[in-house]
């Protein structure tokens, strides 16, 4: 009896390396694709631009304001009405695809998103993605509550500072090249899903600060009155892009004409002034 | 923004949540009454593989079983999946959901005492007649009880679509929460999930009810 339950556990053992061994295989080949795509990027840079019908954007709806639901339960925000003016021009259908930020990879390997367009730092992914020219200029910040007494970076030494799980802000805080010191400093690096939780953290006491993006930041402390305030110092300054997956320039060059264009007609500014952030546009 | 359009704007979500629910239900219980007799079955080598898959299918998150159904295909075969979304998610409840009723059917019709089917027998029933008119009859009222179980889990897990990023009711009450920094919507939410499961209760109830005609 035990002979026999030994050997269907190695059974099974035998049975689920097998599976992990096919599951590396597999993500190996898919790397090895995507840079084999990249060499060939004439040939197989994604769909060709000129026959497509729809533009499907890939973004956060957790992300005012950038990208979020307004009050008639639309998606809307900064980035989804340049992508409207983009598909305007081309005669392309926009597709708003809100997605789960921690799959924003597979989304866009996958190709059920063409780009993800959504407060999407270039700084620290140059590599990862085939990027749109900046548009936007964007800083790393800390908010606070207001008599927290935290008045500059080197009083958050010991406490628990709070960031969305694969933001920016995170890699900010652990690259060794920028703020990985500060970020050593802190009792704890906590990763949290999105930034109503977070704020209600902040809020209760449970985190000490949090580090965001400073468009983020100025949408939540317009919204949520004077309980808060943010640093002077800033983490960081970046800059914001459309990220297509590696490859795919054709595609990239017709949005980067398109942006260009945008500017210079003013529809940018005018979208900068709506949703302000008119200060931080860099185009 | 006012109650009344929150929960307008909600109300979306809550079909696409229903359909999750529905469907998964429907073609998980047959699912499941198949595979249960794989799982009872006299030839090992599928007795064997049907154990191994409720085992998979119980000991991983489902959360993670839909992100392999949904993104596996293109990982593996480098397949388009753009409209394969909706499909993912039925597909990954289902076979999810089958995995749990087979264990209880199982537990069911081998809860029923032998000599049933000896006493069909010399009756003249054949085994599939004993089986059909019989066994199975009884077998439906003694798992109503876990099946009702599942079934409010169901109701709940339906919130797991958001990992596909799947605009069901939970996603849309977490987006409204966030652009207008509130928490409103989540008690929306809660109380939807509630009352859902309250009906849900209330009809399996009716239906235990209706079944208890010896009593």
């Amino acid at each position: 009896m035990k002979k026999k339950i030994f050997a269907i556990a190695l059974s099974l053992m035998m049975v689920l390396a097998l599976c992990t061994a096919c599951g590396n295989s597999g993500t190996a080949g898919s790397v090895s694709g995507s840079a084999d795509s990249s060499a060939a990027a004439p040939t197989d840079g994604g769909k060709n631009p000129a026959s497509m019908k729809t533009f499907t954007v890939g973004f956060d709806a957790e992300y005012p304001p950038f990208g979020y639901k307004d009050d008639n339960g639309d998606y809307t925000g900064f980035d989804l009405e340049l992508a409207q003016a983009v598909c305007e021009k081309e005669g392309w259908e926009l597709k708003k695809n809100p997605i789960d930020w921690d799959s924003k990879d597979m989304e866009l390997n996958s190709g059920s998103i063409d780009c993800i367009w959504n407060g999407f730092t270039i700084n620290g992914r140059e590599d990862d993605y085939t990027w749109s020219v900046p548009y936007c200029d964007n800083s790393q910040v800390v908010v606070v509550p207001k008599d927290s007494g935290i008045k500059k970076l080197s009083d958050l030494k010991g406490k628990i500072v709070g960031v969305q799980t694969a933001s920016a802000a995170y890699d900010v805080l652990t690259n060794k090249d920028q703020q990985k010191k500060l970020g050593d400093s802190f009792a704890e690096l906590q990763q949290f899903g999105d930034y109503n939780t977070a704020f209600t953290e902040l809020q209760a006491g449970s985190l000490d600060a949090l580090a965001i993006d400073i468009g983020v930041a100025n949408y939540q402390l317009k919204q949520r009155g004077d309980g808060f305030v943010k640093l002077d110092e800033a983490l960081n300054s970046e800059q914001y892009g459309v990220g297509f997956k590696k490859g795919n320039t054709k595609l990239r060059d017709v949005i980067n004409k398109d942006l260009k264009e945008l500017k210079e007609d003013g529809t940018v500014d005018q979208l900068a002034q709506k949703y302000d952030i008119a200060d931080m546009i860099c185009l | 923004m006012s109650l009344a359009t929150m929960i307008a704007q909600m109300g979306d979500g809550m079909l696409k949540s229903v359909s999750i629910f529905l469907w998964t239900l429907v073609l998980s219980l047959p699912l499941g009454l198949i595979i249960s007799f794989g799982r009872m079955s006299k030839n090992r080598v599928l007795r064997g593989i049907v154990t191994f898959y409720i085992s998979v299918m119980r000991g991983t998150p489902l959360m993670l079983q839909l992100l392999v159904v949904y993104f596996g295909p293109y990982y593996l075969f480098n397949a388009n999946i753009g409209a394969y979304r909706y499909g993912a998610i039925i597909f990954g409840f289902v076979f999810n959901y089958a995995a749990y009723f087979a264990e209880i059917f199982r537990s069911g019709i081998q809860s029923m005492p032998k000599g049933q089917y000896e006493a069909a027998d010399v009756l003249g029933y054949s085994r599939k007649q004993a089986f059909i008119k019989i066994i199975l009859p009884q077998v439906m009222k003694r798992i109503l009880p876990p099946v009702t179980n599942e079934t409010i889990t169901l109701v709940k897990d339906t919130s797991l679509a958001y990992a596909l990023a799947y605009a069901e009711m939970f996603s849309i009450a977490k987006q409204i929460a966030a652009a207008q920094t509130t928490f409103t919507p989540l008690i929306v939410a809660a109380l939807f999930y509630y009352i859902f499961n309250y009906l849900v209760a209330w009809v399996m109830a009716f239906i235990e009810k209706k079944l208890n005609y010896y009593n």
